[in-house]
């Protein structure tokens, strides 16, 4: 018996350091699903400085937002995306609302100033981050407002795409739609894998510098 | 108040002056709806056109059917009388809008969105009334919704109706249809990320289709943002497309709109000028139909056979064999017994190691087979398994369990278990070597259904299983052996250096990962593991006092201790100094991206996908891709050099190696540049191989370093 246990051992932990060593995953700078998370660090409309990597061990929404698209609007004005912000950050999701907008450009604010319109639409997020170069944006890809991405805790990209998938729904009728990011969290945080990892964004387009 | 905000967003960035602007109170903001018919009556049953007109302010945009990277089509709800049908929405063909990044596609100032009504064939002569709703999106630099209900009132009468006042208009519309001809060959491909339109003119027609661009139709297929470079092959026109990082899914077909540039039409008439393209899209995969299941499967079979004579795995296995030899007291039933045990000690393992790799591919690793070579932590740990059989072989160390021959055991313990997990282990010894010999192979058949390829697997195993099972059912084959005896030590003593040698490679494998930093640490790690092995063989236990005993172990566990650290401080190192990937003078690194590009510039790139341990890309890199004659041959065909290192991990090679049906290396690939599907070339790669198929390539590399050099 001696034998096969100091062989089984040395199987056991040779395939161990296989799986660990595949596993310890670098970050890159695409946003690709099944792939860590492109790191950044912005700056939050209240003062602090987020660092997507110090997140790890959290889920983290990433959603892209222009308080002057109808889109954004439309989600926020129905109460959509405020009451799924609480949902989620009531259940430890890390929330960031990315604005790529650049100055001049609809949907850019000072600090201050985003912080008061985001009252007035209700927004229950972690925290507004800005990103006036639109460099995170770029690097993320993100295309319209909102457009939407979803991290899980090892900080693996785990959704990108659309709110849902009903680009023209009405008010009413905008929280009876399939909303993507719910099922992607409620998925990944009952341990499944996620059955739509990819959707097309919907919306405005995101107001990057030209 | 409710729309307060949107007012204060909406002039905070736009110039507004009129205090209209932005208001819901206009449904329609800066665009008008209006509903016009092509005849002055209705005829019962007799089908007419309608037109929903869009008059858009300057600058503002409505979308085509696929709005490209952001926008929505309009949408029509029709409210008609009992009896009557609206047909589909008849698109005509948009333009391209661009705002930094992204694009879109739809119309400016007017567009008028075609459909047929089918009235019912018995109809009272009153007047109808046809209405329909529109929702749009109007976008400038800001996007707004629009609703507008539009209705068109017309007289019934039994005769033909006659052309009304926007009959005229109707019909210039239609001349914005597209059209499909069956005159145009036209034919679709994918290949690596990229889509192909090849459109092959009627012999009459000479069209010059540069500036020409495709429309697909389908939403979430191409990177729209990105330019579709045009290449002529003979008489067709070859349009190049990047795939959408939003395509999850290729479709049979590939749909859309190809759009001739402003003057240019498709037929002698000059009538038209986009034409409908819907045909079947040819893959790549369903290219490679030849390759049958029971060839691969042969081939497994083979490879397993010749993995007994790996330097990795052959001292393993003949001394597993001699120590048969010894144990000729066996009876013939108990041998073959051994040699099944062995067999399924090796499948079984084959097949925990294929699952180790489809359960992380499932969980979304971008790896492919020599997953485990690209773990600088499992490199660690197979130079430390090596450098234990050659100490043991070399008999500077035997601890009991330890022990992987069983030469030196007591006949008693030769049980079935043993020959079991010596299979195993002898399997895991192999994992190092098939993936320098036959990481193409297996990882042809990691892209194959589970099942197909779990069958690969097995064969793998009962190939390299075979010799075993093959001698100890016919054990007349060991009377041809010398009795057992010093020859066998000797023997031992020789296989060591096979084994150090195996562990000498890996150590320059993770060299290659963690840097000379990392080797050193791993070196040192070795040393005292070295140490350890021969402080423990000092003192075998069976010779001293059990105190001394645990005093040896003790000291010999914390020194191993220390080496395995040392090691994994080494592997550490990794992120450092591997991603600085050489890219000396001709060969540069690989990307994806740039291939594309170049491709679609219509220049051919040969890519080298290779990694350090493997060794049968190491020997054709500084053999055959060393050689000036080959060297000279790539640039008088002006072909771009690249070497993709997979080394480590790295998720962009590993989704081009899946794109050419691979996961593994070697792989070598000729893009030819001219969207022609890209040429595979075999594994052991000759000059003359590689020669041969630059051959294939059009001997046009001066004209075209013309057109290149003005973008370069």
């Amino acid at each position: 018996m001696k034998e096969f246990h100091a062989s089984a051992y040395l199987i056991v932990l040779l395939l161990v350091l296989a799986s660990i060593g595949v596993k310890q995953q670098s970050s890159s700078d695409e946003a690709e699903i099944g792939e860590p998370a492109p790191v950044f660090t912005l700056p939050g409309t209240d003062g602090e400085s987020y660092d997507l990597e110090s997140l790890q061990g959290e889920f983290v929404v990433l959603e892209w937002l222009n308080f002057g698209c109808p889109y954004v609007e439309r989600h926020y004005r129905s109460g959509n995306m405020p009451a799924l912000q609480k949902e989620f950050t009531e259940k430890g999701v890390r929330w960031l609302s990315i604005v790529s907008s650049a100055p001049g450009t609809q949907g850019y604010y000072e600090s201050e100033e985003m912080n008061v319109q985001n009252e007035k639409m209700g927004g229950m997020q972690s925290a507004i981050l800005l990103d006036p170069e639109g460099d995170v944006g770029k690097m993320y890809g993100a295309k319209t407002t909102p457009h939407m991405y979803v991290i899980d805790k090892e900080g693996v990209l785990i959704y990108k795409g659309g709110i849902d998938d009903q680009p023209r729904a009405s008010y009413e009728k905008t929280k009876l739609a399939n909303n993507y990011v719910r099922a992607a969290l409620e998925e990944a945080m009952n341990g499944d894998e996620v059955s739509e990892a990819i959707s097309r964004p919907y919306g405005c387009s995101v107001k990057y510098k030209k | 108040m409710k729309f307060g905000l949107v007012w204060a967003v909406v002039c905070g960035t736009l110039i507004c002056s009129s205090s209209t602007y932005g208001q819901t109170d206009d449904p329609s903001p800066f665009s008008e709806a209006a509903l016009v018919g092509e005849f002055e009556w209705i005829a019962p049953g007799t089908r007419f056109t309608v037109g929903v007109t869009l008059k858009l302010d300057e600058d503002w945009h409505s979308y085509w059917i696929n709005p490209g990277d952001v926008g929505e089509p309009i949408t029509l709800t029709w409210d008609l009388p009992l009896g009557f049908s609206a047909g589909p929405i008849q698109w005509p063909y948009p333009e391209k809008i661009d705002a930094g990044p992204l694009r879109s596609y739809g119309y400016s100032n007017v567009v008028t969105f075609l459909v047929t009504i089918t009235p019912p064939n018995e109809l009272s002569e009153f007047p109808v009334t046809l209405s329909t709703t529109a929702d749009w999106l109007i976008c400038k630099d800001v996007c707004l919704f629009a609703q507008e209900t539009v209705s068109l009132s017309l007289p019934v009468r039994e005769a033909v109706p006659t052309p009304g006042p926007y009959f005229d208009e109707i019909a210039a519309v239609r001349a914005k249809l597209p059209v499909r001809d069956p005159a145009w060959t036209i034919e679709a491909s994918h290949y690596s990320n990229s889509f192909a339109l090849r459109v092959s003119p009627p012999t009459d027609a000479a069209p010059d289709l540069q500036g020409a661009y495709f429309f697909p139709a389908q939403l979430m297929l191409i990177e729209h943002a990105v330019d579709q470079p045009m290449s002529k092959d003979g008489d067709a026109f070859v349009f190049a497309m990047q795939q959408s990082e939003y395509a999850t899914e290729l479709p049979d077909r590939l749909q859309g709109v190809l759009v001739a540039s402003e003057g240019q039409y498709f037929d002698t008439a000059r009538t038209v000028r986009a034409l409908e393209i819907d045909v079947p899209l040819r893959t790549e995969s369903n290219q490679n139909t030849s390759t049958t299941l029971p060839i691969l499967i042969l081939f497994a079979l083979v490879g397993g056979l010749l993995l007994n004579l790996m330097p990795c795995v052959f001292p393993v296995l003949s001394i597993k064999l001699l120590s048969l030899a010894e144990h000729n007291k066996l009876d013939n039933a108990n041998r073959v017994w051994h040699g099944v045990a062995f067999a399924a000690g090796v499948v079984v393992s084959f097949l925990v190691l294929a699952g180790l790799l489809f359960a992380l591919r499932a969980a979304g690793s971008q790896i492919g087979w020599g997953f485990q070579l690209q773990s600088p932590l499992f490199v660690a740990g197979m130079a430390f398994l090596f450098l234990a059989i050659g100490l043991n072989l070399f008999g500077v160390f035997d601890i009991r369990g330890f022990t992987f021959t069983g030469l030196t055991q007591s006949g008693t313990s030769h049980s079935l278990t043993r020959s079991c997990l010596d299979g195993a282990l002898a399997t895991l010894v192999a994992t190092p070597c098939t993936a320098p010999f036959m990481g193409a192979a297996l990882g042809a058949a990691v892209v194959l259904p589970t099942a197909q390829a779990l069958a690969i697997f097995v064969a793998l195993g009962l190939g390299m299983a075979a010799p075993y099972v093959i001698l100890s059912t016919f054990p007349a084959l060991f009377d041809k052996l010398p009795r057992p005896g010093q020859w066998m030590e000797t023997l031992k003593h020789v296989l060591a250096f096979p084994m150090l040698g195996t562990s000498v490679w890996l150590a320059w494998v993770f060299g290659n990962q963690a840097g000379v930093n990392g080797l050193g640490l791993l070196l040192l790690g070795l040393l005292l593991f070295a140490v350890a092995a021969w402080i423990v063989g000092r003192w075998p236990s069976v010779q001293v006092t059990s105190s001394v005993r645990i005093v040896t172990r003790g000291i010999a566990l914390v020194i191993t201790c220390m080496g395995i650290l040392s090691a994994y401080q080494g592997a550490q190192q990794q992120s450092m100094s591997h991603t600085d990937v050489t890219s000396d003078g001709l060969w540069s690194v690989y990307s994806t991206e740039q291939v594309q590009q170049l491709s679609r510039e219509g220049r051919p790139v040969f890519v080298d996908f290779t990694a350090a341990w493997c060794l049968t890309c190491q020997v054709n890199k500084k053999t055959t891709l060393s050689s000036s004659t080959l060297l000279s041959a790539f640039s008088q065909k002006d072909v771009v050099l690249m070497r993709a290192d997979w080394t480590s991990r790295n998720a962009e090679i590993t989704r081009a190696l899946e794109s050419h049906g691979r996961s593994g290396v070697p792989l070598y690939v000729l893009y030819r540049g001219n969207n022609d599907p890209p040429v595979l070339l075999p594994e052991v790669l000759t000059e003359s191989i590689v020669v041969d198929a630059l051959a294939l390539l059009p001997n046009r590399a001066e004209s075209l370093k013309s057109t290149i050099s003005t973008d370069t």
